[in-house]
């Protein structure tokens, strides 16, 4: 065991204060988590995240206030998590009917008896900063969407760090039956600081979730997170990643079809640049029949930078008439890149159609000389082509408001990216 | 219903090559320790230098865990209980022609359909038979001598060309590589030796064909290749195995040199006794293998696996030469209890290599077929090539089919492509068959057959013939 991760069981046992409904849940995951080994390059979970920077880091709570910038014309109900101690003055607009947003501090006792039962009970048992994240959570929401509603104003979590602190912010969400909402996390950052953002979200029967996750971390921002949902029947899933690279960025989603008739749809998109990192490990599990799922994964990596991604999708015995679909295409813009990449599938059932590809090539050359010989510059027509290449998982987004917000940080790290 | 019953019963049909030869064997008490090793060493009149590297071999293996990553579930073996040197009496001079074998064993590989007389000649296949521990004979050696071939017994190999084996043995595959690697180094009792001189191009087909006979028994053999420069091979490898309720273990290396601008071609159909309809027995197959490539060099391998109770095979490339080609197919079948968890490895070193995998799997019965695989583009490799297809085909519900494919590119100039797909013979595809005369079975057959297309065309002719045969066996019934 590392020192870092007894520091953290030593914390976590000083933690036994706050929300007593959950301390039963805490004291299995600190259990649990004296259990783990630390991972090292022979942990398939992390065989290409090397964890040594975080070794070094001793982080904790600094609470500055900040002042998160709105989104023009999305009107979005902000969650805003400075530090990772929830900020109540940031949140000013009313609510809708049907929402309601409470403090897991402040749970009452209706909403605490259904969320003891699913509080960690969606995110996998393995995810080791999961655990961490158990055991250590300072602060977090519950947002609560209730049955045939639908939330029209995207619901936005916003986690911001300052130098030298660690946060670990929790989220449970509840969509009702039949309820539609859209939920953005969004982790903003770029001096040392450490979080783990969880947040688990149960789908409701024929309920409609709208996700985006936006790691927008980088330089010495370390994060290592996951967002995990289980579907109902006839659920609806869609869920966007958009991540950038820093010296540490993990993130791990899970989408358990726990109903038949199920939809997932799940697109990411990571640029990496300088010695970044971003790792990737999407897990898609199928327990019941007639379930969907498409998932895109597009990366581009220039100068020293390095990707990881893993996806696997496991159908179950008896999960008949599941159709899987997983593509994975990456862009290696430099020779000192690097992308390590694995596609898996693990299938009991036999009726079933899945399938994966994966491809990493370099830019093409001839798309590069057709458009300089129409007269665009080198550097100006790979920007061109590499914003081709993911600029059709934006247009994906259902909510063009965001792509369109979306559009001009992606265009800014391009042209910031090292290509050589 | 009446089908449903059909197809059971056409599922557990038994396996064709499960006999026992009577034939007087001498054979080590069961148990491994270092005087195990010198006393292999010491039957074989090793130089000092071998049993020193067997013994080097056998003191990392004793540190050495075995792997648990495959995605396989068996009882680990107990490695005292296995005896690790078995030979026929017959052998103790080993016989120099046909004449002198004993008749036991001719009669064992003509009751496999691998005569060992003249049709062998016409059919233009050289044969190196390997029984339990020992080789019992290598055909036409005098002939392949003739042209500079050098085709015999890896025992062999030892007294008469020390020089090549002591360069070349543990080179690809060196001791420490993994757990059974160093195990097989450290017992191996024979296996074959062949090689091809500067610019020759191989007269005929080689061929070793292995037989685990004697009970209690574990099979480690070496299969040792140098294709010299410009030179070309084409390289053939059997096995099956007798019946029985215990686990037997198969333990083997197989490293392969391939030199500027040669070329090896390596097919095996593999058929050791899968086990009974609910997994007791069958051969346990822990197999290294792998190929070094060297400038414009090409190693292919092919295999068709339909036999063992559990198989965990990853034949490899290491594509150091600029130019040099690596190539993967392959067909794993797995019916009744039968674990697979093969792949392949390619490792691209050198500029403009190119790789092409082609892996098919087909699971029935209660059995899982998993593909592992390993593309890796290393800085040096521009402008490298892979190419990467797995289909797998699911008869039943009750079975498993997995893909696990490691992709890491560190050149951008390299381009890799992975694809991989997972159906079951679909119900279009059937009806078509039927409504045109053909019964449920041979559609089935057919059908897969033409799945497999792709792989079968790159074995020999005699080889595709069994291994079509093969599959034909172990699918009738399969579908109702």
């Amino acid at each position: 065991m590392s020192a870092w991760l007894e520091a953290c069981i030593a914390r976590a046992d000083d933690n036994t204060a706050g929300q007593s409904w959950l301390a039963a849940k805490r004291q299995e995951s600190l259990e649990l988590l004296r259990e783990s080994p630390w991972p090292t390059r022979k942990t398939e979970a992390w065989k290409y995240t090397p964890l040594r920077v975080l070794q070094g880091f001793s982080g904790g709570a600094v609470g500055s206030a900040a002042v998160v910038d709105k989104i023009d014309d999305l009107n979005s109900i902000d969650l805003v998590f400075v530090d990772g101690n929830f900020d109540t003055e940031q949140l000013s607009v009313e609510l809708p009917e049907g929402l309601s947003v409470t403090r897991l501090a402040d749970a009452d006792r209706a909403t605490q008896a259904w969320a003891a039962k699913r509080f960690a009970c969606i995110k996998p048992e393995r995810h080791l900063f999961g655990l961490v994240n158990d055991v250590l959570f300072s602060d977090g929401v519950i947002i609560d969407v209730a049955a045939g509603c639908t939330i029209h104003q995207p619901i936005r979590v916003v986690q911001q760090l300052s130098e030298g602190a660690e946060a670990h912010t929790r989220v449970l969400v509840r969509l009702g039956e039949g309820a539609k909402a859209a939920v953005i996390e969004q982790c903003d950052g770029n001096s040392e600081s450490f979080n783990t953002l969880v947040a688990e979200y149960q789908i409701s029967a024929k309920a409609e979730l709208e996700h985006y996750r936006f790691a927008f971390q980088v330089d010495k921002a370390m994060s290592v997170g996951g967002c995990h949902f289980d579907l109902a029947e006839r659920a609806q899933l869609n869920s966007t990643l958009v991540g950038f690279g820093s010296t540490l960025s993990r993130v791990d989603v899970d989408i358990h079809h726990g109903g038949e008739h199920t939809f997932a749809k799940f697109n990411a998109i990571y640029l990496l640049d300088g010695r970044e990192l971003f790792d990737l490990h999407a897990t898609v599990e199928h327990a019941n029949p007639n379930g969907r799922t498409i998932e895109n994964i597009r990366c581009i990596i220039a100068d020293h930078a390095k990707a990881v991604f893993n996806g696997r999708i496991h159908i179950h015995r008896d999960a008949q008439k599941v159709l899987a679909e997983l593509n994975n295409r990456n862009l290696l813009l430099s020779d000192h890149a690097e992308i390590n990449t694995k596609p898996e599938l693990e299938i009991y059932a036999d009726d079933v159609k899945c399938a994966h590809g994966a491809t990493i090539a370099a830019m093409d050359e001839q798309a590069l000389y057709y458009l300089q010989s129409r007269g665009v510059d080198r550097s100006k027509a790979q920007v061109m082509l590499s914003f081709g290449f993911i600029n059709e998982l934006v247009d994906q987004m259902p909510n063009q408001i965001l792509a369109e917000w979306l559009r001009p940080q992606l265009r800014q790290r391009f042209s910031q990216m090292e290509v050589s | 219903m009446s089908e449903q019953i059909e197809i059971e019963q056409a599922l557990n049909r038994e396996y064709e090559a499960g006999f026992v030869t009577n034939v007087e064997a001498e054979t080590f008490a069961p148990g491994l320790d270092e005087d195990v090793v010198r006393r292999i060493s010491a039957m074989k009149n090793e130089p000092e230098w071998l049993l020193d590297w067997r013994l080097k071999a056998f003191r990392s293996w004793q540190e050495m865990d075995e792997p648990n990553w495959a995605h396989l579930g068996y009882d680990k073996m107990d490695y005292q209980s296995i005896s690790y040197y078995s030979a026929p009496k017959s052998m103790a001079d080993r016989p120099k022609s046909l004449d002198e074998v004993d008749p036991e064993l001719i009669e064992t590989y003509n009751k496999l359909g691998i005569p060992l007389e003249e049709q062998m000649a016409l059919a233009g296949v050289a044969v190196d038979v390997v029984f339990d521990s020992v080789s019992v004979l290598t055909t036409f050696r005098e002939k392949l001598l003739e042209v500079g071939v050098i085709f015999c017994s890896i025992s062999e190999a030892v007294h008469e060309y020390p020089d090549l084996v002591k360069k070349y043995l543990g080179s690809v595959v060196p001791q420490k590589d993994n757990f059974f690697a160093a195990l097989n180094c450290a017992v191996f009792t024979d296996g074959s030796f062949v090689y091809i001189p500067k610019g020759v191009r191989c007269p005929m087909e080689l061929s070793t064909y292995f037989r685990i006979n004697e009970m209690n028994t574990g099979q480690f053999e070496r299969t040792l290749i140098i294709a010299d420069e410009g030179s070309h091979v084409s390289y053939l490898e059997g096995c099956t195995a007798p019946q029985r309720d215990e686990n037997q273990l198969h333990a083997a290396v197989v490293e392969l040199v391939v030199m500027d601008d040669a070329e090896i071609k390596y097919s095996t159909v593999q058929n050791w006794y899968p086990g009974d309809e609910n997994g007791k027995g069958g051969i346990y197959n822990f197999v290294t293998k792998r190929g070094i490539c060297h400038k414009n060099a090409k190693l292919s391998w092919t295999q068709v696996e339909t036999g063992s109770a559990i198989t965990w095979k990853y034949p490899s490339c290491i594509l150091k030469g600029d130019n040099s080609i690596g190539e993967f197919y392959s067909v794993a079948l797995t019916r009744g209890m039968q674990q697979a968890d093969t792949g392949t490895k390619m490792i691209h070193l050198g500029k403009n290599t190119k790789s092409t995998i082609i892996s098919k799997g087909i699971s029935a019965g209660r059995s899982s077929n998993s593909y592992r695989g390993l593309v890796r583009m290393n800085p040096g490799a521009h402008n490298a090539r892979n190419f990467t297809q797995c289909d797998s085909l699911l008869i039943g519900d009750k079975c498993g089919a997995h893909t696990f494919p490691y992709v890491e590119s560190r050149n951008r100039s390299a381009i890799v492509e992975h694809e991989a797909t997972t159906s079951k013979v679909s119900d279009d595809q059937m009806f078509l068959c039927q409504q045109r005369g053909l019964d449920p079975e041979k559609a089935v057959s057919m059908i897969v057959n033409g799945f497999c297309k792709e792989v079968f065309k790159e074995l020999p002719m005699e080889f595709a013939v069994e291994a079509g045969k093969l599959l034909e066996i172990s699918l009738e019934g399969s579908v109702g």
